[in-house]
């Protein structure tokens, strides 16, 4: 039996020569060209100028006074201990925090997707509400939450017998502490999931049921693999994200990687040099090592979707 | 070459020369002079509203110099302006004055600035109205003098009296070098011994216990009585006596009243409970950092320029610091406007500076509440204080605090100015929100990081977390 | 099944209980599984119960040590305000409401609002461990000041024309890249789709210089351009997020049109985003939202600009080194947030419609 969606090649145009075959490629560039042009308008140059600049010493207060200094930056990241450190510190909050923000949207989803509950729209808009709320003021709510004395997170658990930690200078709980506030931000990529999920076809779930198949298996056999799609997406997303991750522990952990360097992030320490200590071709080099990691982690995600994500429109 | 093409040559030439000639007239273009503003003080409401009638009254009074403003909101919480301001530098579209800044901020841009000596001299600007020697403070070997006085801050407590009166106390002495006089008239020198005495008095729990009461639960405290606001390791040090850090050949050195104040402050904090930790000071019930106008403290060591954030609610007066082993210190802040020597206009820009330490002075430094450097517009200052803090300040205190100035100064460079300030500032959040250190070993540990910093051989070391 | 019969009667019997019980199983189902959600919900938006609580206060109310803003209740007297405790009589130990006017360690003074001409009372006690009488004081006043503090409709304005226009950009230019990405065998399709991935992999600092440099030198610095243009020309995330729902689209109706002589434009039109409007509709609120907070940009681009400020950047003025008030921070963010919650409620509706049109959810 195919699965729904998958076209019955059999049927296919046999006659699709070479210039229907053409024609297709324009048709393409031609969709793709307001990408090409902002690429090359807006992304390349800078880029490219970034990676010149880790070949050289530029310093952001002497732009005039730039060296080629050939490979040194990258001798120096290899040997750079804080390197070590940030990548270390960045593991061990993805390890932690990739879990929850590729489950979470997952089940917020299917908590609105679910027919057994009222008002569906207002509890999506109440869903995804914190994730409107601009960086500045969650920080700053997020602050006076966690405040060990006046926070209300403490005080409710004072009330059930618990002592709250010092969420934000503990270097135990300042992973969790970032987990619960990156919670906050799981409206947006609910929405997308949710989306997937109201696009799978009652039918389906109708004949599962008739054949004896409870939630579970529903959940497994249907609902995962027609959202999967979009549970890729959000995987490459979260992967990328952490790898970027920035603003939030920056600015809790002062900018100094408080408490005790945990939040010193691989990207907190890029911008520390290119903006505190101005250097900004160690900085560049720091930045394109990032990226070399990540584009081989990325690569090997997307040679994993051929495994487990299935796009109804294509064949796999 | 012939003849023609020979005079077609000196003709061009001849039209090029008086091209250039002509722009050269077409100097009445007026030029643009920016502004830059948030590397300190300067981007609160009031503050926004008050520079830009100063820059549309120099605008108005002359047709040769536009004079724009570039803000960028100092929040404080990241480095916005410092980042900002290294962008546009970086890009090539750097201002050409920046302030007001004290001396912290221009540290970050060491050697970006102009000299203006030549251009004193060049204009026979006169320097009369200045102390010669807070002149001279601008002065800086290799780079030449890269400022002039504007403003002064000095440094003393704000006191809460609502909570000296109703625990009973007297105030502190208003006069600076005068003893304590407490409530029934006896006299006790007005020293450390004695500050920390009053403040454990005036650390009080929910059951109204003090500090110094057996019964005193330091969970939950109500009011507490000492803090230093605002300002990091150096700056709170500073408090038991001027220093430095960097010792000869650039080795790092730890001043030995320094590490007396540390261990004072600790104990302060963890131990006798009269100073709040981090988590305290953070919390609502002192207004999220800025102490005062919470209510619950009774003294605060800050500067002048801490009045608009104390406010108009809670009833603060000002007194003298007291000595430690016999010397007072009251850390200094200083104001100023500067050029930066990447700037196409070094003449133009020099008039706007001039402007607004000059005429346009006295507008700026009220809604600065900065102190006039210029003697002839002090009095006019502190009248104006006066209008909007109604509870009756005593200002004689700040401008006696002149005296004691803190040199070196605290904010001075070091080598590595920006990763060395970055090291201290992690020491300050060290002390102020960790229980249990071993004072000595850590600030052995910092003085090992700063000096390797001073070397530029600095690496970080693994931090606990990693192991 | 058994050989016993079952008497025809009572088959009949039961076929009404099991219709009610039905809907009774119904709808405790459905209350259970909304309680479930709401408490879920409850402790999801509890640092928002922050927000509103703290930007609905004022800087006394901050510090006055309640969770919610409280104020207390004051009596004038001799043409000051004091503020009332709950007083246990020294004598009798009944409760008094009296006002608070003179505060010390052990005893304190208080004036008894029903009788002041009585003088004021001595009270032996700490005054500390009394309780204040309060009242529920919430400080609307908040938004008022932070709507003519911030110059709130031009802000809202400037904010509007940002995020729309920048939506519409990214919305026309991604779904033209996207369905380019998903049904063209473009040569390199791959490739290109990885350089696509590859621009947002790399952190924003870095090229920050560069990019600035160049707005800066074609003149677009202090305008909103930087901001709305480069999303006219596709964005990765929407490119993306579409591609993957395009992909999922059954090729059979693509080639079903072409067979009716579609050109492409039309099979996008009439085909794919009828199919793809839930997550159009994603995309659009995603930018919208994105557009309405970003920070860091407008800050950069639009130094120098203040009329030109969103509500991101000039919520700034709240927020600085020397008298944070956070509780118009929270005032202003509470007044930004109204319009994307707004705008999404009713986007909900166009969005579960696109559902229905596809014929999916039956």
């Amino acid at each position: 039996m195919t699965a729904i969606g998958q076209s019955d090649r059999r049927f296919a145009p046999k006659h699709r020569g070479s210039g229907m075959e053409r024609s297709l490629k324009i048709w393409g560039i031609i969709f793709l060209s307001p990408w090409i042009i902002g690429f090359f308008a807006f992304t390349f140059l800078p880029m490219v100028a970034s990676l010149l600049f880790s070949f050289t010493d530029f310093n952001l207060l002497r732009p005039n006074d730039v060296q080629f200094i050939g490979w040194a930056n990258y001798n120096r990241l290899f040997s750079d201990p804080q390197v070590a450190a940030a990548s270390g510190a960045t593991l061990r909050y993805a390890l932690v925090a990739l879990p929850v923000a590729i489950f979470a949207p997952i089940g917020m989803a299917a908590l609105l997707n679910s027919h057994n509950l009222v008002l569906r729209r207002v509890y999506t808009t109440l869903f995804y509400m914190p994730y409107m709320v601009p960086v500045v003021s969650a920080v700053f709510i997020w602050q006076g939450f966690l405040n060990p004395q006046s926070g209300w997170l403490n005080q409710f658990l004072a009330s059930i017998g618990i002592t709250g930690p010092d969420w934000i200078n503990s270097v135990d709980w300042i992973y969790p502490a970032l987990v619960l506030i990156s919670l906050w931000a799981t409206g947006n990529a609910m929405l997308p999931t949710l989306a997937g999920m109201q696009g799978v076809p009652t039918e389906l779930y109708e004949a599962a049921k008739v054949d004896g198949a409870n939630a579970w298996v529903r959940f497994r056999r249907i609902t995962f693999p027609m959202i999967s799609p979009v549970i890729f997406y959000n995987l490459i997303l979260t992967v990328i994200g952490l790898f970027r991750y920035f603003d939030i522990p920056y600015i809790l952990g002062r900018g100094q990687g408080n408490p005790g360097g945990a939040t010193n992030l691989y990207n907190v320490y890029i911008y520390r040099n290119a903006f505190t200590y101005q250097d900004m071709g160690y900085a560049s080099t720091l930045a394109w090592v990032l990226f070399v990691v990540a584009m081989i982690v990325t690569l090997i995600l997307f040679v994993s979707a051929r495994f487990w994500v299935y796009y109804g429109g294509e064949r796999n | 070459m012939s003849r023609t093409m020979h005079r077609l040559l000196v003709l061009g030439t001849i039209f090029v020369l008086l091209l250039g000639a002509l722009s050269g007239f077409a100097q009445n273009e007026p030029v643009t002079i920016t502004w830059f503003i948030g590397l300190g003080t300067g981007s609160q409401p009031d503050q926004l509203e008050a520079q830009q009638a100063v820059v549309d009254a120099f605008n108005a009074s002359q047709s040769d110099i536009v004079l724009e403003t570039v803000v960028v909101y100092n929040t404080g919480a990241g480095t916005a302006p410092a980042d900002a301001l290294l962008t546009m530098i970086a890009s090539g579209e750097a201002p050409d004055i920046v302030g007001p800044v004290g001396i912290d901020g221009s540290n970050a841009f060491d050697g970006q600035f102009l000299d203006l000596q030549p251009l004193i001299d060049e204009t026979g600007y006169d320097l009369s109205d200045f102390d010669p020697a807070a002149v001279e403070f601008y002065r800086v070997e290799g780079q030449g003098l890269i400022g002039l006085p504007f403003g002064v801050y000095p440094s003393f407590i704000y006191f809460n009296r609502d909570l000296f009166d109703e625990a009973g106390l007297a105030y502190p002495p208003q006069e600076w070098g005068a003893p304590y006089v407490d409530a029934e008239g006896n006299e006790r020198p007005w020293d450390i011994d004695t500050l920390t005495e009053l403040a454990m008095l005036l650390t009080v729990d929910a059951n109204g216990n003090d500090a110094t009461s057996p019964d005193f639960d330091p969970t939950q405290i109500e009011q507490w009585g000492w803090y230093q606001q605002w300002t990091d390791w150096r700056g709170q040090a500073t408090f038991f006596g001027a220093g430095s850090v960097v010792g000869p050949d650039n080795t790092a050195v730890i001043p030995e009243h320094w590490r007396e104040f540390t261990h004072w402050y600790y104990d302060g904090i963890w131990n006798k409970h009269f100073i709040p930790n981090a988590s305290e000071a953070a919390s609502d019930l002192l207004n999220a950092g800025n102490l005062t106008p919470s209510n619950r403290l009774a003294m605060n060591l800050v500067h002048l320029w801490y009045n608009s954030s104390a406010g108009t609610d809670v009833n603060w007066d000002i007194a003298a610091l007291p000595s430690y082993n016999g010397t007072i210190t009251s850390k200094l802040h200083v104001d100023t406007f500067r050029i930066l020597n990447t700037t196409e206009h070094p003449e133009e820009a020099f008039t706007v500076l001039t402007y607004l330490i000059g005429e346009g002075a006295e507008p700026l430094l009220q809604v600065y509440g900065s102190m006039p450097a210029r003697a002839s517009l002090q009095d006019a200052f502190f009248a104006q204080l006066d209008e909007t803090y109604t509870q009756g300040v005593n200002w004689q205190v700040a401008i006696d605090a002149q005296a004691y100035p803190d040199v070196p100064s605290h904010e001075s460079n070091m080598p590595n100015f920006v990763q060395a300030k970055d090291r201290i500032a992690a020491f300050t959040t060290l002390y102020q929100g960790t229980e249990g250190l071993d004072i000595d070993a850590e600030l052995e540990t910092l003085r090992t990081d700063l000096e390797a910093i001073f070397a530029g051989t600095y690496v970080a070391p693994e931090e606990e977390a990693s192991s | 099944m058994a050989a016993t019969a079952i008497p025809a009667k009572t088959t009949v019997v039961q076929h009404t209980s099991p219709v009610l019980s039905q809907y009774v199983r119904k709808f405790l189902v459905k209350a259970s599984f909304t309680l479930f959600a709401s408490i879920l919900l409850l402790v999801f938006l509890s640092p928002f119960g922050y927000m509103v609580a703290t930007g609905l206060k004022n800087q006394q109310q901050i510090s006055n040590g309640f969770l919610l803003p409280m104020s207390p209740i004051e009596y004038e007297y001799n043409g000051a305000r004091y503020p009332l405790y709950n007083v246990p009589d020294n004598e009798t130990g009944a409760i008094h409401q009296w006002a608070l006017v003179t505060r010390g360690r052990e005893e304190s003074t208080f004036i008894d609002p029903a009788n002041p001409e009585a003088g004021e009372i001595v009270w032996q006690g700490r005054w500390r461990t009394l309780d204040p009488v309060i009242r529920f004081d919430p400080q609307w006043g908040n938004f008022i000041e932070v709507w003519q503090g911030l110059n709130f409709p031009r802000v809202f304005l400037n904010t509007l024309v940002v995020a729309v226009f920048g939506m519409i950009g990214t919305l026309v230019s991604s779904i033209a890249v996207a369905y380019g990405f998903a049904r063209f065998p473009i040569p390199g399709k791959n490739i290109l789709f990885m350089i696509l991935i590859s621009t947002i992999v790399l952190p924003t600092f870095v090229t920050l210089v560069p990019t600035y440099t160049f707005f800066a030198r074609i003149g677009w610095t202090g305008t909103w351009l930087p901001l709305i243009v480069p999303h006219f020309f596709a964005n990765a995330y929407n490119v993306f997020l579409l591609r993957q729902f395009f992909m999922k689209i059954p090729r059979e109706q693509d080639e079903a049109a072409m067979v009716d002589g579609a050109t492409p434009l039309q099979i996008l039109v009439r085909v794919i985003v009828p199919q793809a409007l839930p997550v159009i509709i994603a995309v659009s609120i995603n930018h919208f939202v994105f557009a309405w907070n970003d920070y860091f940009n407008p800050l950069i681009y639009l130094l120098g600009s203040p009329e030109l400020w969103p509500i991101s950047v000039a919520v700034q003025q709240y927020n600085y080194a020397f008298g944070t008030k956070p509780y118009l921070v929270q005032a202003t963010s509470l007044l930004a947030l109204a319009l994307p919650v707004v705008i999404f409620f009713f986007a909900q509706k166009a969005y579960m419609r696109g559902v229905v049109i596809t014929g999916v959810d039956k």
